[in-house]
């Protein structure tokens, strides 16, 4: 489903991707770990052109979406993210900001976004937090509320940036769990993470990143029991 | 040194009339001057060069010179130049407006430039173009940020608005010093109008705590 070819990214005269190259197929669970400063975050954020990268290919369904020729908001729109800041509107109720989108970039009948969102609300367990604005919700139960908001555009594909890095350690739990409910569910999931528990259990596979460079592609339950590289059988030690 | 109050009461009313003509010159041109001056912020943060140059150079020449100057420019220099009769309210609204916008558009800016970068990607990640996420998103977070300071220039241009008495509006500076020629005391009517003033300020100075006081508990 989505195809990387080569991808560099430079920050004025840092080169912080170094070539990397793989491919993410539908309904994968990918999770991309790595040392901080390894590039994670900056490569998800180029799949979806946040930071596009400075060469390179990246492929969505087969199509280039590197070319200045393609919709860049609707490439977006397949491909929701999960920001390790939340990033909710804060001037919108919880409803609000996950019915915005499928109304106003969907076109969807009004009363039918609210009803979705709703649905979705319910499904990550925040039936009773429709009318309360962002502020007043917990770190475990804005990110909960950000990922209804990413699914409301039904995308095929989810990019999670670090989605628990910034949560309080008891509301680590309440997101992963979430989060493992929409694993092998269809939708394709590339989750950043540092949470080992959870790239073990939930996801199929890991990419190992170190210095911008892809140096590990392995099924998780490989990667985790017997890794392939020293840099990574090291990075291990210290982690679990 | 003798202040007679009582010569000139019965003019007080026809002072206190300019009440509603100084809020209207202040109320009418913040106004407009609120929705020009969202226009240029918008113009200063584009990528287009062309806009973002264009409103610079705009700001730099009205904040660059005097407003009395604006003013009797646009009063006296419109008859000339295109031929039609300005009215003083008309020149009043139109010096107003376009030099507050040039102020308002820079408080604009660095509230827009004060909105967490995330939610711009947030917006940008759901695939809502670029109006529309000025329109719902970025602009309604940014007029929270500027809420005291778009006070602010409201008292400014509430001050500023007696200068329409230069061109013969009838505000309350004009009516007290009309009052003060008509009776040849000069004293007491100005005092009148700048209790007046005083009193209007200050409104608005406690309306500017207010909200700043809310702004803090949201």
């Amino acid at each position: 489903m989505i195809r990387l070819e080569n991808i560099h990214k430079f920050f004025g005269s840092h080169e912080v991707l170094k070539g990397i190259s793989g491919e993410i197929s539908q309904g994968e669970v990918l999770a991309i770990i790595g040392p901080s400063g390894s590039g994670k975050s900056t490569l998800i954020r180029t799949i979806n052109l946040l930071d596009p990268p400075t060469s390179g290919k990246i492929y969505i369904d087969g199509t280039c979406i590197t070319e200045g020729s393609v919709d860049v908001g609707k490439i977006r729109t397949k491909m929701g993210m999960v920001f390790q800041q939340f990033n909710l509107f804060p001037h919108m109720t919880t409803l609000e900001n996950v019915a915005y989108a499928p109304i106003k970039v969907k076109k969807l009948p009004r009363q039918e976004a609210l009803n979705l969102g709703k649905i979705l609300l319910q499904k990550v367990g925040l039936e009773d937090k429709e009318k309360t604005y962002p502020p007043q919700l917990s770190g475990g139960q804005k990110q909960r509320a950000a990922i209804a908001r990413a699914l409301a555009m039904e995308p095929e594909a989810i990019l999670f940036d670090e989605p628990t890095s910034s949560l309080d350690p008891e509301m680590v739990k309440e997101v992963l769990n979430v989060m493992k409910g929409l694993a092998h569910t269809g939708i394709t999931m590339i989750v950043v993470t540092h949470e080992m528990g959870f790239a073990r259990e939930v996801a199929d596979r890991v990419w190992f990143l170190d210095a911008g460079q892809l140096i590990e592609d392995s099924p998780s339950h490989t990667f985790f029991r017997e890794p392939r590289t020293r840099r990574a059988y090291e990075f291990l030690e210290k982690v679990l | 040194m003798g202040l007679d109050f009582e010569r000139i009461l019965p003019s007080i009313p026809y002072i206190l009339q300019g009440i509603p003509v100084t809020l209207a010159y202040t109320s009418v041109s913040l106004f407009f001057g609120f929705i020009w001056g969202a226009l240029l912020a918008l113009c200063k943060v584009s990528h287009l060069t062309f806009l973002k140059w264009v409103a610079v150079f705009y700001t730099s020449i009205f904040r660059g010179t005097p407003l009395l100057l604006q003013l009797t420019l646009i009063y006296f220099a419109t008859p000339q130049l295109v031929g039609y009769n300005i009215s003083i309210w008309e020149a009043g609204i139109l010096a107003f407006t376009l030099n507050s916008a040039a102020y308002i558009s820079e408080h604009f800016r660095a509230g827009i430039g004060a909105v967490d970068k995330g939610q711009t990607e947030a917006a940008l990640s759901l695939g809502i173009p670029y109006s529309l996420m000025m329109k719902d998103i970025i602009l309604p977070q940014a007029i929270r940020n500027i809420l005291p300071s778009l006070v602010n220039e409201s008292i400014d241009l509430l001050k500023e608005s007696a200068l329409i008495s230069v061109i013969g509006g009838a505000d309350i500076l004009k009516r007290a010093t009309i009052v003060a020629n008509e009776k040849y005391i000069f004293f007491e009517p100005l005092l009148v109008a700048g209790a007046l003033y005083y009193v209007l300020v200050m409104v608005l100075t406690c309306m500017a705590h207010l909200i700043e006081k809310k702004l803090k508990t949201s």
